[in-house]
């Protein structure tokens, strides 16, 4: 069974993506939440939309192993594709890659030398980038922008960041980004924020690059299965 | 004889190769007056350590098949398995724990957490066996148990906490602060059997006390009194502590680490002391068995010495003094001149001789209470086979027992060779379920098949050594199978008319990809189409065409064939005629079902320097390999990939020349996948070769 006959049924197509990474397409995304809310999740589920459309996916993991990060990619295509064992899939595996650092091994200078090393020794050539785990409270706001210069330069499509936020930390953007990426939501073209509320996880879009989020979608996140759908 | 199981620990020692668990069982041994003199695993004194007790184990300085004691310390008896750290042995690991209630999870302090831990401790998992994490060789250049215990929670995944401190590390190892009682422990004398208990350096009571803090934190969760007590704030006891991390162990909840120099005789007798307070005794954990005359159905068994007897035999071995059944016993009494009953074969079976194993001698006795685990003389039984009383029939849960993955032709130089081989093989396939053996009906060979290239050596060289049996061995193959893609109809007559009674008969219906399982085999006959006496002869000739496929010549397995029309003939037909019609529409239909060879895909492991990472990923890649992720911590990467077996043939070499013998790797089956077209037309190719010059 090949990628072309996998029945997807695939919730991410209610945030309009179906044409939007294609060639030429460079954007910077964010998705934020409280802890254990579900921002692993949806960016497997942004990465494995990448990998369905044709594209190389490098995901970066900081501070987590990767049985466990492949334990994400195995339970929700699982759920995509309604049971489907993910072994009969054979261009999943080859289009994703997991690579993960210790938090004290991981800086933008080991990620550029991995990464380089990969697409000169012909080993992967990633075009979409996850960084789960990202730490934006220590990092500078620079080494931001360099990763966005480097995705340019290396001719990356997308790069998706996570990033934790504190309910004791009150400070936003103007657009409604909070701490800590407030200081840096205008480098990011789309900024996701999970928000619990009552029984539901809703998905506001805080800002929106209309090549890659449909603004007026409203989305929602099913606790159970962790899946993004409309609402 | 009824003893209180309260008092028993049934164990295994598991770990990655070169941690040091042999060392380190004999150790315990010498302290439980086991033994009285300690042997060096690859010792000047020519002994060798008492649990390698194979000739192969003392030269290589590895266990290899693990041997069963028992000992006793501060009155509670310790069965143990020394289980072996190569992964090419792991159904040796799996057996063990099996039948053992807790482990200890034994560490190098330098090395840390390798990939055969996260091997062991995925295995652990499985059998749900609670577990105790022992950092060994503390003693080393660049032993740091801090860091090893961090690695227990993040590459493992366990909530492993410290309950001790190291003093001194390396040359300086002099013993370990206890977090539990807050005394520093000192072993002193010649072996290291005075203790001398003391109080905590100066300059380590503040981190003890910040160690033990956040210990007591994390497993005052267990207990709701250690949590009022830690509330109130005053001296707590240690019981209360004991008791709380023994909740959290069998649970699977929290995983205590220990640690010291089984070398340096340090740190041994805190953890015998760890076995007792924290691993389990056989009735704090559930057995499950199942209930062969209600439909397989699950039950717990009872532990309960009372009760009619349930024992399961999980290792054979044929020693000098005859075969030696090793049996785990659930519940019940064995008693020497009893009769048992073999649920597999239905025979009853009279128990001989009883015996308790230490290494490769062993103590007579007369009987053995429920939880115990034993050893019988001269029972003719196949590993993994439960026995019971006559009134009762019940298998414990059948064991994992994975597909071998290579094999390779073994050909005695002569005739009496050829007579010992048999002997040997004879053994070796009742002793281990993964090491299995046939005969090529078409080249005449006898094939060895198993787990690995290590693994098919080291039964090799047995055969030499313990049988005299000299062969020489071909070049390693790949156990390729073959498999269908699609569903494919069938409609076959067998007709043969030469003189004397003819053979006619009909097989109509179809094969189908089968999920899960070797092979199925489907009656759908209605209204006598076959008759009933010739439908066993199809199953058989379909089993008949399973051996070899017509691709590469594998074995064709992931197959169903439904049979749902035929036709005979009041006089032809015959069980030959119908096998012979099965084999032709397999044939016919075979072909159909668009057949693939599938290759045996190894789950690889490559940890080195980081900066060879690009190398070493590039190896990988050239040899059709498929890189699962990477992980980087500080100067240390670990590259997992998924490679096929056929390509990692000679990878060490590779690997050692590449890393400037820097880097090691593991590998373990992990799947069968369909091999590429190039590659299997060039499979295809050889074997048509093979077969026209044959």
């Amino acid at each position: 069974m090949g990628n072309d006959d996998l029945i997807i049924n695939n919730p991410l197509r209610a945030l309009g993506l179906e044409d939007k990474a294609g060639e030429g397409v460079r954007s910077m995304g964010l998705v934020m939440a409280r802890a254990g809310l579900g921002k692993t999740a949806i960016l497997v589920q942004f990465a494995l939309d990448c990998i369905l459309q044709g594209n190389n996916v490098l995901h970066v993991s900081i501070g987590e192993s990767v049985e466990k990060t492949r334990a994400w990619y195995d339970d929700i295509l699982s759920l995509l594709t309604e049971g489907e064992r993910i072994e009969m899939i054979p261009g999943i595996m080859k289009n994703r890659m997991i690579m993960t650092f210790k938090e004290s091994s991981f800086s933008k200078a080991v990620l550029e030398e991995r990464f380089d090393d990969l697409v000169q020794q012909e080993i992967f050539k990633p075009e979409c980038l996850i960084i789960d785990g990202y730490d934006f409270e220590n990092n500078d706001p620079k080494s931001l922008e360099e990763l966005r210069n480097f995705m340019n330069d290396r001719g990356l499509k997308v790069i998706w960041f996570s990033a934790v936020s504190h309910r004791s930390d009150g400070r936003v953007s103007e657009d409604g980004v909070p701490a800590p990426c407030h200081d840096v939501a205008s480098l990011f073209e789309t900024v996701l924020l999970i928000k619990p509320e009552g029984n539901e996880m809703k998905l506001a879009i805080l800002r929106c690059d209309s090549s890659v989020v449909d603004p007026k979608a409203t989305l929602i996140l099913d606790p159970s299965t962790m899946l993004v759908k409309k609402s | 004889m009824s003893k209180d199981l309260s008092r028993v620990r049934n164990i295994g020692i598991s770990a990655h190769i070169d941690s040091g668990k042999t060392t380190l069982t004999e150790r315990i041994l010498f302290y439980t007056d086991k033994i009285h003199a300690i042997h060096e695993v690859r010792g000047k004194d020519g002994v060798g350590a008492k649990m390698d007790s194979m000739e192969l184990e003392k030269e290589r300085g590895i266990t290899i098949q693990s041997a069963a004691t028992y000992c006793t310390w501060k009155d509670i008896d310790i069965n143990i398995i020394d289980t072996p750290g190569h992964v090419d042995f792991t159904v040796e690991v799996e057996r063990a724990l099996r039948v053992l209630d807790g482990a200890v999870l034994v560490l190098c302090s330098v090395g840390g957490v390798q990939s055969q831990s996260i091997t062991v401790n995925r295995q652990m998992t499985r059998y749900n066996v609670p577990r105790i994490a022992f950092i060994n060789k503390c003693d080393r250049i660049g032993a740091n148990p801090a860091k090893v215990t961090d690695q227990l929670r993040d590459k493992l995944g366990l909530n492993a906490h410290m309950m001790q401190l190291p003093i001194g590390l390396e040359s300086d190892l002099a013993g370990v602060v206890d977090l539990v009682t807050m005394k520093a422990i000192y072993y002193e004398g010649e072996n290291g059997e005075n203790i001398r208990e003391d109080e905590i350096p100066a300059e380590m009571l503040a981190e003890a006390q910040e160690k033990r803090e956040a210990m007591l934190e994390e497993i005052s969760m267990f207990s709701e009194e250690l949590m009022e007590a830690l509330l109130e704030e005053g001296d707590i006891d240690v019981q209360l502590i004991n008791d709380a991390v023994r909740k959290g162990t069998l649970a699977l909840e929290f995983t205590p680490v220990f640690m010291g120099s089984a070398y340096k005789n340090k740190g041994v007798q805190a953890l015998l002391d760890a076995v007792e307070q924290y691993l389990p005794c056989p009735t704090d954990v559930e057995n499950m068995a199942l209930d062969l005359k209600n439909d397989e159905k699950e039950f717990v068994v009872s532990n309960d010495p009372e009760d009619p007897l349930i024992m399961l035999a999980f290792k054979l071995e044929d020693g000098r003094y005859g075969q030696l059944t090793y049996v785990r016993t659930y519940q019940g009494e064995v008693v020497k001149g009893g009769t048992v009953y073999n649920n597999r074969t239905g025979k009853k079976v009279k128990i001989g001789r009883l015996c308790r194993m230490h290494s490769d001698e062993m103590q007579e006795i007369d009987s053995c209470g429920s939880g115990d685990i034993v050893a019988l003389f001269g029972i003719d039984c196949a590993s993994g086979d439960t026995f019971s009383a006559s009134d009762i029939s019940c298998s414990m849960t059948s064991m994992h027992i994975p597909e071998p993955v290579i094999s390779l032709a073994v050909i005695p130089v002569d005739n009496k060779a050829q007579i010992n081989m048999s002997k040997a093989l004879n053994r070796f396939t009742k002793e281990d379920p993964t090491f299995r053996t046939y005969v090529d009906h078409e080249t005449g060979e006898t094939i060895v098949s198993g787990m690995g290239e290590l693994h098919l050596e080291v039964y090799v060289e047995r055969m030499k050594r313990e049988y005299d049996a000299l062969v020489e061995v071909g070049a390693p193959q790949v156990a390729y199978r073959e498999t269908i893609s699609q569903r494919a109809e069938f409609n076959y007559i067998h007709k043969k008319q030469t003189g004397g009674s003819g053979q006619f008969g009909r097989v109509a219906g179809y094969m189908e990809p089968l999920e899960e399982g070797e092979y199925e085999f489907v009656d759908k006959i209605v209204g006598g189409a076959i008759p009933r006496e010739f439908i066993g002869a199809c199953d058989k000739g379909f089993k008949k065409s399973l051996e070899k496929g017509s691709l590469c010549g594998a074995a064709i397995t992931g197959i169903r064939c439904v049979i749902d029309d035929g036709a005979f003939h009041a006089v032809d037909s015959s069980d030959v005629a119908f096998q012979l019609a099965s084999v032709g529409a397999f044939r016919e239909g075979y072909l159909k079902a668009k057949p693939v060879i599938m290759e045996p895909i190894m789950k690889v492991a490559v940890e080195g320097p980081s900066e060879f990472q690009g190398s070493v990923m590039g190896s990988i890649n050239q040899r059709r390999g498929m890189i699962i992720g990477t992980s980087e911590e500080g100067m240390y990467t670990v590259i997992e990939a998924e490679v096929p077996l056929s390509e990692m043939f000679g990878y060490s070499t590779t690997l050692r020349s590449l890393t400037q013998g820097k880097a090691e790797f593991t590998m373990e089956f992990a799947t069968f996948k369909p091999v590429p077209k190039s590659v299997g037309e060039d499979l295809v190719k050889a074997y048509q070769n093979e077969k026209k010059n044959s």
